[in-house]
Protein backbone atom coordinates (compact mmCIF):
# COMPACT_ATOMS: atom_id res chain seq x y z
CA UNK A 1 0.00 0.00 0.00
CA UNK A 2 0.95 3.48 -0.67
CA UNK A 3 1.74 6.49 1.76
CA UNK A 4 -0.97 8.21 0.64
CA UNK A 5 -3.34 5.57 0.05
CA UNK A 6 -2.44 4.56 3.95
CA UNK A 7 -2.46 8.46 5.01
CA UNK A 8 -5.66 8.38 3.43
CA UNK A 9 -7.02 5.44 5.66
CA UNK A 10 -5.75 6.95 9.09
CA UNK A 11 -8.01 10.40 8.38
CA UNK A 12 -10.88 8.18 7.59
CA UNK A 13 -10.47 6.17 11.24
CA UNK A 14 -9.74 9.57 12.14
CA UNK A 15 -6.14 8.41 13.40
CA UNK A 16 -3.77 11.10 14.50
CA UNK A 17 -1.03 9.02 16.07
CA UNK A 18 -1.33 6.76 13.06
CA UNK A 19 -0.88 9.05 10.75
CA UNK A 20 2.10 11.06 12.78
CA UNK A 21 3.78 7.95 13.03
CA UNK A 22 3.28 7.60 9.28
CA UNK A 23 4.75 10.66 8.33
CA UNK A 24 7.80 10.31 10.50
CA UNK A 25 8.42 7.16 8.94
CA UNK A 26 8.36 8.29 5.74
CA UNK A 27 10.42 11.59 6.55
CA UNK A 28 12.90 8.95 7.96
CA UNK A 29 13.33 7.63 4.46
CA UNK A 30 13.03 10.70 1.89
CA UNK A 31 13.81 13.78 4.78
CA UNK A 32 10.60 16.26 5.28
CA UNK A 33 11.69 18.94 2.02
CA UNK A 34 8.74 16.93 0.06
CA UNK A 35 6.61 16.19 2.77
CA UNK A 36 3.75 18.39 1.75
CA UNK A 37 4.35 18.14 -1.90
CA UNK A 38 4.92 14.15 -2.11
CA UNK A 39 2.48 12.89 0.52
CA UNK A 40 0.27 15.54 2.44
CA UNK A 41 -1.23 17.99 -0.72
CA UNK A 42 -2.11 14.79 -2.95
CA UNK A 43 -3.34 13.59 0.02
CA UNK A 44 -5.72 16.54 0.59
CA UNK A 45 -6.57 16.71 -3.05
CA UNK A 46 -7.52 13.36 -2.90
CA UNK A 47 -10.09 13.94 0.17
CA UNK A 48 -10.80 17.18 -1.14
CA UNK A 49 -12.23 15.94 -4.91
CA UNK A 50 -13.81 12.50 -3.22
CA UNK A 51 -16.03 14.41 -0.24
CA UNK A 52 -16.66 18.08 -1.51
CA UNK A 53 -19.55 17.34 -2.81
CA UNK A 54 -20.74 14.77 -0.30
CA UNK A 55 -21.51 14.98 3.56
CA UNK A 56 -20.10 11.55 4.38
CA UNK A 57 -16.80 13.04 6.14
CA UNK A 58 -16.87 13.63 9.50
CA UNK A 59 -15.85 16.74 11.30
CA UNK A 60 -13.09 14.56 13.62
CA UNK A 61 -11.71 13.06 9.87
CA UNK A 62 -11.65 16.37 8.63
CA UNK A 63 -9.77 17.88 11.50
CA UNK A 64 -7.23 14.93 11.51
CA UNK A 65 -6.72 15.75 7.96
CA UNK A 66 -6.16 19.39 9.33
CA UNK A 67 -3.54 18.36 11.93
CA UNK A 68 -1.56 16.38 9.29
CA UNK A 69 -1.10 19.52 7.41
CA UNK A 70 -0.34 21.26 10.16
CA UNK A 71 1.78 19.18 11.77
CA UNK A 72 3.65 18.45 8.52
CA UNK A 73 4.43 22.16 7.92
CA UNK A 74 5.57 22.58 11.56
CA UNK A 75 8.03 19.39 10.92
CA UNK A 76 9.34 20.95 7.66
CA UNK A 77 9.82 24.08 9.64
CA UNK A 78 11.40 22.48 12.77
CA UNK A 79 13.47 20.66 10.26
CA UNK A 80 14.80 24.40 8.85
CA UNK A 81 13.73 22.83 5.35
CA UNK A 82 12.56 26.44 4.36
CA UNK A 83 9.06 24.58 3.98
CA UNK A 84 6.52 25.70 1.42
CA UNK A 85 8.46 28.23 -0.19
CA UNK A 86 10.75 25.61 -1.51
CA UNK A 87 7.88 23.32 -2.30
CA UNK A 88 4.85 24.43 -3.02
CA UNK A 89 4.23 27.73 -5.68
CA UNK A 90 2.96 30.64 -3.43
CA UNK A 91 -0.33 31.51 -3.82
CA UNK A 92 -2.38 34.13 -2.73
CA UNK A 93 -2.68 36.18 -0.36
CA UNK A 94 -6.64 35.68 0.84
CA UNK A 95 -8.29 36.79 3.85
CA UNK A 96 -10.53 34.87 6.14
CA UNK A 97 -12.44 35.38 9.20
CA UNK A 98 -15.53 34.13 10.65
CA UNK A 99 -18.35 37.44 9.95
CA UNK A 100 -19.66 40.11 12.78
CA UNK A 101 -21.04 38.36 16.03
CA UNK A 102 -20.32 34.27 14.39
CA UNK A 103 -17.74 32.77 17.32
CA UNK A 104 -17.33 29.07 15.31
CA UNK A 105 -14.22 28.78 14.41
CA UNK A 106 -13.04 25.89 13.83
CA UNK A 107 -14.00 25.30 10.39
CA UNK A 108 -12.59 28.70 9.24
CA UNK A 109 -9.07 27.52 11.25
CA UNK A 110 -9.41 24.21 9.48
CA UNK A 111 -9.83 26.04 5.92
CA UNK A 112 -6.86 28.27 7.17
CA UNK A 113 -4.67 24.99 7.77
CA UNK A 114 -5.52 23.35 4.25
CA UNK A 115 -5.12 26.74 2.58
CA UNK A 116 -1.21 27.07 3.81
CA UNK A 117 -0.82 23.77 3.40
CA UNK A 118 -1.17 24.06 -0.13
CA UNK A 119 1.06 27.28 -0.26
CA UNK A 120 -1.42 30.14 0.57
CA UNK A 121 -0.96 32.87 1.99
CA UNK A 122 -3.41 33.49 4.66
CA UNK A 123 -4.82 36.71 6.65
CA UNK A 124 -6.86 35.01 9.22
CA UNK A 125 -8.67 37.47 11.13
CA UNK A 126 -10.48 35.29 13.16
CA UNK A 127 -14.07 35.91 14.46
CA UNK A 128 -16.54 38.43 14.74
CA UNK A 129 -14.97 40.41 12.02
CA UNK A 130 -16.81 43.44 10.60
CA UNK A 131 -17.67 44.27 6.60
CA UNK A 132 -15.03 46.69 6.87
CA UNK A 133 -12.27 44.82 8.33
CA UNK A 134 -12.56 42.27 5.76
CA UNK A 135 -12.23 44.81 3.18
CA UNK A 136 -9.79 47.03 4.55
CA UNK A 137 -7.50 43.97 5.02
CA UNK A 138 -7.97 42.58 1.37
CA UNK A 139 -6.99 46.21 -0.02
CA UNK A 140 -4.14 46.17 2.58
CA UNK A 141 -2.94 43.11 1.12
CA UNK A 142 -4.06 42.70 -2.20
CA UNK A 143 -6.31 39.32 -1.78
CA UNK A 144 -8.26 38.50 -5.12
CA UNK A 145 -10.40 36.24 -2.59
CA UNK A 146 -12.12 36.65 1.21
CA UNK A 147 -13.40 33.38 2.92
CA UNK A 148 -15.98 34.32 5.38
CA UNK A 149 -17.45 31.57 7.63
CA UNK A 150 -20.82 31.58 9.61
CA UNK A 151 -22.64 28.44 11.25
CA UNK A 152 -25.82 30.00 11.65
CA UNK A 153 -28.64 31.85 9.44
CA UNK A 154 -29.02 34.85 11.38
CA UNK A 155 -25.10 35.14 10.99
CA UNK A 156 -25.23 34.00 7.57
CA UNK A 157 -27.02 37.32 6.89
CA UNK A 158 -25.00 39.31 8.34
CA UNK A 159 -22.59 38.23 5.31
CA UNK A 160 -24.82 40.38 3.41
CA UNK A 161 -23.21 43.74 4.80
CA UNK A 162 -19.49 42.24 3.59
CA UNK A 163 -20.95 42.19 -0.33
CA UNK A 164 -22.23 45.19 0.18
CA UNK A 165 -19.00 46.88 1.41
CA UNK A 166 -16.94 45.55 -1.47
CA UNK A 167 -19.78 46.60 -4.09
CA UNK A 168 -19.79 50.02 -2.52
CA UNK A 169 -16.12 49.86 -2.82
CA UNK A 170 -15.76 49.66 -6.69
CA UNK A 171 -14.38 45.94 -6.12
CA UNK A 172 -17.05 43.63 -7.58
CA UNK A 173 -15.50 40.94 -9.36
CA UNK A 174 -12.07 41.97 -8.18
CA UNK A 175 -12.31 40.39 -4.74
CA UNK A 176 -14.12 37.84 -5.06
CA UNK A 177 -16.18 35.95 -2.07
CA UNK A 178 -16.11 32.44 -0.65
CA UNK A 179 -18.71 31.89 1.97
CA UNK A 180 -18.49 28.62 3.97
CA UNK A 181 -20.37 26.97 7.02
CA UNK A 182 -22.96 24.24 7.62
CA UNK A 183 -25.46 26.61 7.59
CA UNK A 184 -24.34 26.63 3.90
CA UNK A 185 -24.60 22.55 3.01
CA UNK A 186 -28.11 23.28 4.80
CA UNK A 187 -29.05 26.08 2.73
CA UNK A 188 -27.59 26.52 -0.56
CA UNK A 189 -30.03 28.87 -1.78
CA UNK A 190 -28.39 30.72 1.40
CA UNK A 191 -24.78 31.66 -0.91
CA UNK A 192 -27.05 33.17 -3.59
CA UNK A 193 -29.02 35.90 -1.01
CA UNK A 194 -26.13 37.00 0.76
CA UNK A 195 -24.38 37.46 -2.16
CA UNK A 196 -21.75 35.04 -2.15
CA UNK A 197 -19.52 34.25 -5.07
CA UNK A 198 -18.90 30.08 -4.38
CA UNK A 199 -19.08 27.96 -1.19
CA UNK A 200 -17.92 24.43 -0.82
CA UNK A 201 -19.09 21.60 1.33
CA UNK A 202 -16.08 21.62 3.57
CA UNK A 203 -13.30 22.71 4.81
CA UNK A 204 -11.58 19.99 2.70
CA UNK A 205 -13.04 21.52 -0.43
CA UNK A 206 -12.26 25.07 0.42
CA UNK A 207 -9.02 24.99 -1.26
CA UNK A 208 -10.49 24.00 -4.80
CA UNK A 209 -12.71 26.79 -3.96
CA UNK A 210 -10.01 29.53 -3.45
CA UNK A 211 -8.54 28.37 -6.62
CA UNK A 212 -11.39 28.77 -8.70
CA UNK A 213 -12.25 32.35 -7.43
CA UNK A 214 -8.62 33.12 -7.82
CA UNK A 215 -9.03 32.48 -11.40
CA UNK A 216 -12.55 34.09 -11.98
CA UNK A 217 -10.60 37.24 -10.29
CA UNK A 218 -8.34 37.19 -12.92
CA UNK A 219 -10.28 36.91 -15.54
CA UNK A 220 -12.97 39.82 -14.61
CA UNK A 221 -10.32 41.76 -14.34
CA UNK A 222 -8.50 41.07 -17.66
CA UNK A 223 -11.99 41.22 -19.20
CA UNK A 224 -12.47 44.90 -17.63
CA UNK B 1 -57.40 15.98 24.79
CA UNK B 2 -54.78 18.46 26.08
CA UNK B 3 -51.36 18.36 25.68
CA UNK B 4 -50.80 16.52 28.57
CA UNK B 5 -52.79 13.73 27.50
CA UNK B 6 -52.54 13.65 23.56
CA UNK B 7 -48.42 13.44 24.47
CA UNK B 8 -48.61 10.74 27.13
CA UNK B 9 -50.97 8.78 25.03
CA UNK B 10 -48.45 9.23 22.30
CA UNK B 11 -45.87 7.86 24.22
CA UNK B 12 -47.17 4.65 25.52
CA UNK B 13 -48.78 3.90 21.62
CA UNK B 14 -52.72 4.89 22.55
CA UNK B 15 -54.92 6.55 20.29
CA UNK B 16 -55.06 10.57 19.58
CA UNK B 17 -57.32 13.28 18.66
CA UNK B 18 -54.73 14.31 16.77
CA UNK B 19 -50.71 14.18 16.51
CA UNK B 20 -48.83 15.97 18.99
CA UNK B 21 -46.88 19.01 17.71
CA UNK B 22 -43.80 20.19 19.83
CA UNK B 23 -41.79 23.38 17.69
CA UNK B 24 -38.42 23.87 19.63
CA UNK B 25 -39.59 27.46 20.60
CA UNK B 26 -36.87 28.71 23.36
CA UNK B 27 -35.58 31.52 21.48
CA UNK B 28 -38.87 32.55 19.49
CA UNK B 29 -40.72 33.72 23.28
CA UNK B 30 -38.20 36.78 22.98
CA UNK B 31 -38.89 37.83 19.64
CA UNK B 32 -42.85 37.49 20.66
CA UNK B 33 -42.24 39.81 23.99
CA UNK B 34 -39.68 41.91 22.31
CA UNK B 35 -37.31 41.00 25.47
CA UNK B 36 -33.40 42.01 24.99
CA UNK B 37 -32.04 38.33 25.00
CA UNK B 38 -29.19 39.21 27.68
CA UNK B 39 -32.09 39.93 30.02
CA UNK B 40 -33.92 36.78 28.27
CA UNK B 41 -31.59 34.12 29.04
CA UNK B 42 -30.38 35.10 32.14
CA UNK B 43 -33.99 35.97 33.98
CA UNK B 44 -36.43 33.33 34.23
CA UNK B 45 -39.05 35.48 34.69
CA UNK B 46 -38.77 37.29 31.21
CA UNK B 47 -38.45 33.78 29.78
CA UNK B 48 -41.12 32.42 31.81
CA UNK B 49 -43.35 35.12 30.14
CA UNK B 50 -42.13 34.48 26.42
CA UNK B 51 -42.88 31.09 26.19
CA UNK B 52 -46.32 32.29 27.63
CA UNK B 53 -46.81 33.91 24.40
CA UNK B 54 -45.54 31.20 23.18
CA UNK B 55 -48.26 29.38 24.39
CA UNK B 56 -51.27 31.46 23.54
CA UNK B 57 -49.91 32.10 20.17
CA UNK B 58 -48.91 28.11 18.90
CA UNK B 59 -50.82 26.00 22.07
CA UNK B 60 -47.89 23.34 21.17
CA UNK B 61 -48.06 20.17 23.20
CA UNK B 62 -44.58 20.94 24.92
CA UNK B 63 -43.04 23.68 25.94
CA UNK B 64 -39.12 23.98 26.15
CA UNK B 65 -37.10 25.24 28.83
CA UNK B 66 -34.01 27.15 28.37
CA UNK B 67 -32.10 26.15 25.44
CA UNK B 68 -28.91 28.07 25.80
CA UNK B 69 -26.07 25.71 26.28
CA UNK B 70 -23.44 28.67 26.15
CA UNK B 71 -25.12 29.73 29.15
CA UNK B 72 -23.64 26.20 30.68
CA UNK B 73 -20.23 27.16 29.62
CA UNK B 74 -20.42 30.25 31.37
CA UNK B 75 -21.28 28.49 34.35
CA UNK B 76 -17.84 27.06 33.81
CA UNK B 77 -16.22 30.51 33.09
CA UNK B 78 -16.81 30.77 29.88
CA UNK B 79 -17.39 34.13 28.22
CA UNK B 80 -20.96 34.59 26.82
CA UNK B 81 -21.70 36.91 23.96
CA UNK B 82 -25.22 37.84 23.15
CA UNK B 83 -26.97 39.40 19.76
CA UNK B 84 -30.44 40.70 18.81
CA UNK B 85 -31.47 37.45 17.06
CA UNK B 86 -29.82 34.30 18.19
CA UNK B 87 -29.25 32.40 21.77
CA UNK B 88 -26.04 33.18 22.90
CA UNK B 89 -22.84 32.30 21.94
CA UNK B 90 -19.47 31.45 23.81
CA UNK B 91 -17.32 34.52 22.75
CA UNK B 92 -14.14 32.25 25.03
CA UNK B 93 -14.21 28.76 26.59
CA UNK B 94 -13.32 28.81 30.27
CA UNK B 95 -10.14 26.90 29.64
CA UNK B 96 -7.86 26.60 26.85
CA UNK B 97 -5.77 23.48 27.43
CA UNK B 98 -6.06 19.90 28.39
CA UNK B 99 -4.18 20.48 31.51
CA UNK B 100 -6.45 23.14 33.08
CA UNK B 101 -9.35 20.34 33.35
CA UNK B 102 -6.76 18.68 36.48
CA UNK B 103 -7.71 22.14 38.71
CA UNK B 104 -11.10 22.64 37.15
CA UNK B 105 -13.14 24.15 39.57
CA UNK B 106 -17.17 22.84 38.84
CA UNK B 107 -20.09 24.79 39.13
CA UNK B 108 -22.31 23.48 41.47
CA UNK B 109 -26.27 22.93 40.23
CA UNK B 110 -27.46 24.45 43.83
CA UNK B 111 -25.38 27.51 43.73
CA UNK B 112 -24.39 28.58 40.50
CA UNK B 113 -26.52 31.60 38.54
CA UNK B 114 -26.38 30.46 35.71
CA UNK B 115 -27.16 26.52 36.29
CA UNK B 116 -30.10 27.19 38.73
CA UNK B 117 -31.42 29.64 36.10
CA UNK B 118 -32.51 26.98 33.59
CA UNK B 119 -33.83 25.09 36.93
CA UNK B 120 -36.16 28.03 37.32
CA UNK B 121 -37.52 28.62 33.99
CA UNK B 122 -38.15 24.85 34.40
CA UNK B 123 -40.59 25.44 37.15
CA UNK B 124 -42.19 28.75 36.11
CA UNK B 125 -42.94 26.91 33.20
CA UNK B 126 -44.27 23.91 34.88
CA UNK B 127 -45.69 26.18 37.70
CA UNK B 128 -48.01 28.11 34.86
CA UNK B 129 -48.47 25.42 31.84
CA UNK B 130 -48.11 22.51 33.89
CA UNK B 131 -51.89 21.55 34.23
CA UNK B 132 -52.13 21.82 30.07
CA UNK B 133 -48.73 21.05 29.04
CA UNK B 134 -45.31 19.02 29.71
CA UNK B 135 -42.43 20.99 30.18
CA UNK B 136 -39.16 19.18 28.24
CA UNK B 137 -35.73 20.18 28.94
CA UNK B 138 -32.91 20.20 26.99
CA UNK B 139 -29.74 19.27 28.23
CA UNK B 140 -26.07 18.81 27.48
CA UNK B 141 -25.36 15.35 27.28
CA UNK B 142 -21.94 14.39 29.42
CA UNK B 143 -19.69 13.85 25.77
CA UNK B 144 -20.74 17.29 24.54
CA UNK B 145 -20.15 18.78 27.99
CA UNK B 146 -16.57 19.90 27.58
CA UNK B 147 -17.28 21.29 24.12
CA UNK B 148 -18.82 24.38 26.04
CA UNK B 149 -15.72 24.46 28.21
CA UNK B 150 -12.86 24.31 26.45
CA UNK B 151 -14.51 24.64 22.70
CA UNK B 152 -15.40 22.24 20.09
CA UNK B 153 -11.45 22.20 18.61
CA UNK B 154 -9.71 21.63 22.16
CA UNK B 155 -12.06 18.85 22.79
CA UNK B 156 -11.80 17.48 19.37
CA UNK B 157 -7.97 17.12 19.26
CA UNK B 158 -7.92 15.88 22.96
CA UNK B 159 -10.61 13.07 21.62
CA UNK B 160 -8.35 12.50 19.00
CA UNK B 161 -4.64 13.02 20.21
CA UNK B 162 -5.13 11.49 24.27
CA UNK B 163 -7.87 9.50 24.36
CA UNK B 164 -7.00 8.20 27.72
CA UNK B 165 -6.96 11.91 28.67
CA UNK B 166 -10.22 12.66 27.30
CA UNK B 167 -12.05 9.75 28.90
CA UNK B 168 -10.45 10.87 32.02
CA UNK B 169 -12.54 14.54 31.27
CA UNK B 170 -15.77 12.44 30.59
CA UNK B 171 -15.55 10.16 33.38
CA UNK B 172 -15.70 13.75 34.89
CA UNK B 173 -18.58 14.49 32.77
CA UNK B 174 -21.03 11.86 34.08
CA UNK B 175 -21.85 12.92 37.23
CA UNK B 176 -22.16 16.81 35.78
CA UNK B 177 -24.77 15.83 33.27
CA UNK B 178 -26.64 13.36 35.63
CA UNK B 179 -26.92 16.10 38.88
CA UNK B 180 -27.84 18.39 35.79
CA UNK B 181 -30.65 16.47 34.83
CA UNK B 182 -31.75 15.51 37.78
CA UNK B 183 -32.12 19.13 38.90
CA UNK B 184 -34.59 19.47 36.17
CA UNK B 185 -36.23 16.48 37.01
CA UNK B 186 -36.61 18.11 40.37
CA UNK B 187 -37.61 21.46 38.98
CA UNK B 188 -40.50 19.83 37.42
CA UNK B 189 -39.32 18.72 33.78
CA UNK B 190 -41.13 15.52 32.45
CA UNK B 191 -38.28 15.20 30.25
CA UNK B 192 -34.99 16.25 29.05
CA UNK B 193 -33.24 16.22 25.87
CA UNK B 194 -29.84 15.67 24.93
CA UNK B 195 -28.81 16.85 21.38
CA UNK B 196 -25.44 14.16 20.90
CA UNK B 197 -23.04 16.21 19.02
CA UNK B 198 -20.28 13.51 19.83
CA UNK B 199 -22.65 11.11 18.41
CA UNK B 200 -23.43 12.44 15.17
CA UNK B 201 -22.28 10.85 12.05
CA UNK B 202 -21.44 14.13 10.97
CA UNK B 203 -19.12 14.80 13.83
CA UNK B 204 -17.10 11.62 15.01
CA UNK B 205 -16.14 8.41 13.09
CA UNK B 206 -18.71 5.04 14.25
CA UNK B 207 -15.62 4.12 16.21
CA UNK B 208 -15.22 7.28 18.57
CA UNK B 209 -19.36 7.20 18.80
CA UNK B 210 -19.37 3.39 20.10
CA UNK B 211 -16.55 3.07 22.02
CA UNK B 212 -15.82 6.56 23.36
CA UNK B 213 -19.44 8.32 23.82
CA UNK B 214 -22.26 5.90 23.96
CA UNK B 215 -20.21 4.49 27.42
CA UNK B 216 -21.10 7.41 28.55
CA UNK B 217 -24.40 7.41 28.21
CA UNK B 218 -24.39 3.93 29.27
CA UNK B 219 -23.34 4.92 32.46
CA UNK B 220 -25.11 8.03 33.00
CA UNK B 221 -28.59 7.09 31.71
CA UNK B 222 -29.60 4.42 34.47
CA UNK B 223 -28.86 7.15 36.95
CA UNK B 224 -31.77 9.69 35.75
CA UNK B 225 -34.53 10.22 37.84
CA UNK B 226 -37.03 10.31 34.62
CA UNK B 227 -37.06 9.93 30.75
CA UNK B 228 -34.58 11.24 28.03
CA UNK B 229 -34.90 11.64 24.02
CA UNK B 230 -31.65 11.12 21.79
CA UNK B 231 -31.79 14.33 19.86
CA UNK B 232 -30.03 14.43 16.44
CA UNK B 233 -27.98 17.79 17.00
CA UNK B 234 -29.55 18.87 13.77
CA UNK B 235 -27.55 16.65 11.43
CA UNK B 236 -28.46 13.57 9.77
CA UNK B 237 -28.71 10.90 12.48
CA UNK B 238 -29.39 7.51 10.80
CA UNK B 239 -26.34 5.79 10.38
CA UNK B 240 -25.33 5.82 14.38
CA UNK B 241 -29.16 5.65 15.88
CA UNK B 242 -28.42 1.79 16.71
CA UNK B 243 -25.98 3.61 18.46
CA UNK B 244 -28.79 5.17 20.54
CA UNK B 245 -30.88 2.77 21.50
CA UNK B 246 -30.85 -0.18 24.05
CA UNK B 247 -30.31 2.46 26.45
CA UNK B 248 -32.13 3.06 29.61
CA UNK B 249 -34.44 5.46 30.52
CA UNK B 250 -35.00 6.78 26.48
CA UNK B 251 -38.25 7.58 25.83
CA UNK B 252 -37.72 8.79 22.07
CA UNK B 253 -35.40 9.84 19.69
CA UNK B 254 -35.48 12.90 17.41
CA UNK B 255 -34.31 12.45 13.65
CA UNK B 256 -33.32 14.66 10.93
CA UNK B 257 -35.75 15.49 8.05
CA UNK B 258 -33.01 14.22 6.04
CA UNK B 259 -33.15 10.43 8.17
CA UNK B 260 -35.37 8.02 6.43
CA UNK B 261 -38.10 7.54 9.00
CA UNK B 262 -38.96 3.91 8.09
CA UNK B 263 -35.86 3.19 8.25
CA UNK B 264 -35.54 5.44 11.75
CA UNK B 265 -38.36 2.82 13.16
CA UNK B 266 -36.88 -0.12 12.48
CA UNK B 267 -33.68 0.85 13.72
CA UNK B 268 -35.61 2.39 16.66
CA UNK B 269 -37.94 -0.84 17.27
CA UNK B 270 -41.77 -0.02 18.45
CA UNK B 271 -41.67 1.22 21.42
CA UNK B 272 -39.46 4.53 21.22
CA UNK B 273 -41.40 7.09 20.01
CA UNK B 274 -39.88 9.13 17.30
CA UNK B 275 -39.59 13.04 17.10
CA UNK B 276 -39.59 14.20 13.23
CA UNK B 277 -40.22 17.52 11.71
CA UNK B 278 -39.47 20.07 9.36
CA UNK B 279 -35.92 21.38 9.30
CA UNK B 280 -35.87 24.91 11.21
CA UNK B 281 -33.23 25.72 8.49
CA UNK B 282 -35.86 25.87 5.85
CA UNK B 283 -38.32 27.24 8.66
CA UNK B 284 -37.89 31.21 7.85
CA UNK B 285 -37.39 30.61 4.23
CA UNK B 286 -40.26 28.38 2.90
CA UNK B 287 -44.05 29.55 3.05
CA UNK B 288 -46.70 28.06 5.29
CA UNK B 289 -48.05 26.22 2.95
CA UNK B 290 -44.62 24.31 1.92
CA UNK B 291 -44.20 24.31 5.51
CA UNK B 292 -47.34 22.52 5.83
CA UNK B 293 -47.23 19.99 2.69
CA UNK B 294 -43.82 18.91 4.29
CA UNK B 295 -45.47 18.06 7.78
CA UNK B 296 -48.42 16.85 5.64
CA UNK B 297 -45.95 14.17 4.13
CA UNK B 298 -44.28 13.45 7.27
CA UNK B 299 -47.94 12.47 8.53
CA UNK B 300 -48.74 10.39 5.73
CA UNK B 301 -45.61 8.82 6.02
CA UNK B 302 -46.29 7.95 9.85
CA UNK B 303 -49.92 7.00 9.53
CA UNK B 304 -49.71 3.56 10.99
CA UNK B 305 -46.86 4.67 13.33
CA UNK B 306 -48.31 5.49 17.03
CA UNK B 307 -45.53 6.41 18.59
CA UNK B 308 -44.55 9.74 16.68
CA UNK B 309 -44.80 13.90 17.52
CA UNK B 310 -44.56 16.08 15.13
CA UNK B 311 -41.67 18.73 15.73
CA UNK B 312 -39.35 20.71 14.16
CA UNK B 313 -35.69 19.31 13.44
CA UNK B 314 -32.67 20.84 14.83
CA UNK B 315 -31.62 23.58 16.82
CA UNK B 316 -34.32 26.36 17.75
CA UNK B 317 -36.47 27.73 15.61
CA UNK B 318 -34.70 30.41 13.56
CA UNK B 319 -36.12 34.24 15.10
CA UNK B 320 -36.59 35.60 11.56
CA UNK B 321 -39.49 32.53 11.07
CA UNK B 322 -42.87 33.90 10.13
CA UNK B 323 -45.30 33.06 13.12
CA UNK B 324 -47.55 31.65 10.39
CA UNK B 325 -44.91 28.72 9.11
CA UNK B 326 -45.00 27.81 13.22
CA UNK B 327 -48.71 27.65 13.20
CA UNK B 328 -48.27 25.30 9.91
CA UNK B 329 -47.49 22.79 12.04
CA UNK B 330 -50.64 22.31 14.23
CA UNK B 331 -52.60 23.68 11.53
CA UNK B 332 -51.29 20.23 9.35
CA UNK B 333 -51.80 18.25 12.08
CA UNK B 334 -55.03 19.21 13.01
CA UNK B 335 -56.53 18.93 9.45
CA UNK B 336 -54.59 15.66 9.11
CA UNK B 337 -56.54 14.13 12.56
CA UNK B 338 -59.75 12.85 10.80
CA UNK B 339 -57.29 11.09 8.25
CA UNK B 340 -54.45 9.32 11.10
CA UNK B 341 -55.27 6.30 12.20
CA UNK B 342 -52.80 5.99 15.22
CA UNK B 343 -53.00 2.77 17.89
Amino acid sequence: MDIQRELLDTVLRADQAGANALLDAWAAEHGYGRLLVDVVEPMLEYVGRTYMDSQSVTLAQAYVAGMIAEDALNKMVAQNRRGQAENVSPRGPVVIGNIEEDFHALGRRMVGTFLTAEGWQVHDLGNDVSAQQFVDKAQEVGARVIGVSAMMTTTARNIGHLRAEIDRRGLTGRIQLAVGGAIFVLCPELVQEVGGDGTAQNALGATRLFEQLWQRSLEREAGA
Amino acid sequence: MNGIERVQATLTGQAVDRRAVAPVLSLYGARLTGCPLDRYYTDSELYARGQAAVADLFQPDLLFSSFSFASVGAAFGGNLFFSGNQAPNLRRPAILSPEEWDTLVWPRHDTNPHLLYFQETIQRLVEAHGSEVLVAAPVVPPFDVPTLVMGIEGWLRLVLTDRSRARGVLEKCVPFFVEMANSYFEAGAACVVAPCGFMSPSVVTRDIAEHFSRPALAAALPQLKGPIVLHHVGAPMLAHLDLLTGLPSTLGLAVDRQDDLDQARAIAGPDLTIFGGPSVFRMPGYTASEIEADCRALLENRRQDARFILCTAGPDVPWETPPENIQALRRTAESFSGRSVPA
